[in-house]
């Protein structure tokens, strides 16, 4: 893998605050080499989600290395489910960054693993096993 | 077979989330596997939730092993990251 081309992250909150810390945060762990984009709240600022956001992240996050998104609850979930089921609804059919992959991990703790091995220059499948690696994590 | 490694320092200052990201990251380019000790418990140095899990604080010992082709390395660029956990941490 070339050291320019690492997995993207993107962040998808029912809040654009929460999506925006955690990245903040997560980058500033990982040491800000990764892309980490956040996709918080609704296309008028409100709480919930936005597919709108969701598509425009996956593009922005993506260098070549593939994207891993990690919605936090709910409807975040299914909003990325759905745009990942229609093909047509991701942007520019065709260029899509390959493979875009759905983490099921805590919000936090997944995005601080998935970005911190991102840095380390793992591949989309790793970055996916460290996500959900994060499940099992102890604070204490 | 495989070199080992190993090499221990006592933390001057609390081992926080961002040099633990460092250490993950850095543990993360080499092809040995390198674990941490402190006391009875040992984790993956390359899991940075798991670094960040040993809650390692100033005056710690923390033991570095590494194994595999590049063992020594990892364990000399692990160490130097720990050497710069200071007592304001970060």
């Amino acid at each position: 893998m070339s050291e320019d081309a690492r997995v993207g992250i993107v962040l998808v909150s029912h809040s654009s605050a929460l999506a925006e810390g955690t990245a903040e945060l997560a980058g500033q762990i990982s040491g800000g080499s990764v892309r980490i984009v956040p996709a918080g709240g609704t296309d008028d600022g409100g709480i919930g989600t936005s597919a709108a956001k969701v598509r425009s992240a996956i593009a922005a996050a993506n260098t070549g290395a593939g994207v891993l998104v990690l919605p936090d609850l709910g409807s975040s979930v299914l909003t990325v489910r759905v745009l990942l089921a229609e093909p047509g609804k991701l942007p520019e059919p065709g260029k899509l960054p390959e493979p875009v992959v759905l983490a099921d991990a805590p919000f936090v703790e997944g995005a601080v693993a998935a970005t911190v091995a991102a840095a380390a220059g793992a591949d989309i499948k790793a970055v996916l096993a460290a996500a959900e690696e994060a499940r099992h994590a102890r604070k204490l | 077979m495989p070199e080992s490694s190993e090499a221990a320092i006592t933390l001057a200052g609390d081992l926080h989330a961002r040099p633990a990201g460092s250490l993950a990251v850095a543990a993360a380019g080499f092809a040995s596997a390198v674990q941490l000790a402190v006391g009875v418990t040992n984790v993956d140095a390359k899991s940075v939730l798991s670094v960040m899990g040993l809650g390692a604080t100033a005056g710690q010992r923390v033991v570095v092993r590494a194994t595999g082709p590049d063992a020594s390395d990892a364990v000399a660029a692990v160490i130097g990251i720990l050497a710069r956990a200071t007592p304001v941490g970060g």
